[in-house]
């Protein structure tokens, strides 16, 4: 899961040497993380949210077949 | 696609790194210089770095097969990733079918997992050659037979427009179902069509002309 969205994530951005992506478990949902430079949110994000809302999407596939529930989130300036 | 940035003493040094670090030869590598960096005092002070930025040269659709490979790898798919040949649709610029056992994973509920992959490849080819490039996605030919009932659903319905001469609102639809509702029925001169409300809820409504 980390990988996937690790993968996607060092894909888009102009900086991928500056990506982080915290996997933190919990019981029956795993929570994700993303961690990028402040320049590269918006790519991260989308317009309208389009691509977090694609990465989610994909995590959420890909946590089906572990049964557990998953949420995806980016960590940007103004909420740290 | 293999790419790095890597950071030098110079910009010979910083590509000579970066090459043995992806493993490409210097034919097969796109070299962009980022920084030429800076001499500090007696070459060692204060002197700036140089940093390139080295990256496999690949095709836009040999890419956008690897990049939907890796993303199907990392979901645990068994799946394949492939071209599909000449671009039939109009708007795009690729396109790429997937072949596997799983193909109902791939594709989500109601497409919405083929749907989220296509844009994440889009925009990954995108960031890629730094340029807007559209790769439609397909699984087993699902997108073409859900584009084919929605083609029908529309033409049904421009068809009671002409009859009746009254407004016709289809379904809340994506905005790639839209378009190609709305692509099926511009040659029309008794008819048109543009959207109304917002979000989820955005639909086509079509009017007589």
């Amino acid at each position: 899961m980390k990988e996937l969205v690790e993968y996607i994530v060092r894909s888009l951005v102009d900086n991928p040497d500056r990506v982080e992506i915290k996997e933190t478990p919990g019981e029956g949902s795993i929570l994700i993380e993303i961690k990028v430079a402040d320049e590269d949110t918006g790519k991260v994000i989308g317009r309208e949210g389009r691509i977090i809302n694609a990465i989610r999407t994909l995590a959420k596939s890909a946590a089906g077949r572990e049964q557990k529930r998953v949420q995806v989130e980016v960590l940007s300036k103004e909420v740290q | 696609m293999k790419k790095i940035r890597m950071k030098g003493k110079s910009v010979e040094e910083a590509v000579a790194g970066g090459l043995k670090v992806v493993g490409l030869d210097k034919e097969k590598a796109e070299i962009k210089v980022v920084s030429e960096g800076k001499a500090g005092v007696l070459g060692m002070f204060g002197g700036e770095e140089a940093e390139v930025e080295i990256r496999e040269k690949l095709g836009k659709e040999e890419d956008a097969v690897e990049v939907l490979q890796e993303i199907l790898n990392l979901m645990g798919l068994m799946a394949v990733s492939e071209a599909a040949g000449p671009v039939s649709r109009e708007g795009e610029d690729i396109m790429l079918n997937i072949k596997g056992e799983e193909l109902g994973r791939v594709i989500g509920k109601d497409g919405a997992t083929l749907k989220s992959i296509q844009i994440l490849v889009s925009s990954i080819v995108s960031r890629d050659f730094g340029e807007k490039v559209r790769v439609f996605v397909d699984a087993g030919g699902y997108r073409e037979k859900h584009d084919a009932s929605l083609i029908r659903l529309a033409k049904e319905a421009a068809k009671d427009v002409e009859q009746t001469g009254q407004e016709k609102r289809l379904p809340p639809m994506s905005a790639a179902d839209r378009r190609v509702v709305h692509v099926a029925l511009k040659g029309s001169d008794k008819i048109t069509t543009y959207s109304e409300g917002e979000g989820a809820e955005r639909r086509l409504i079509i009017a007589p002309k």
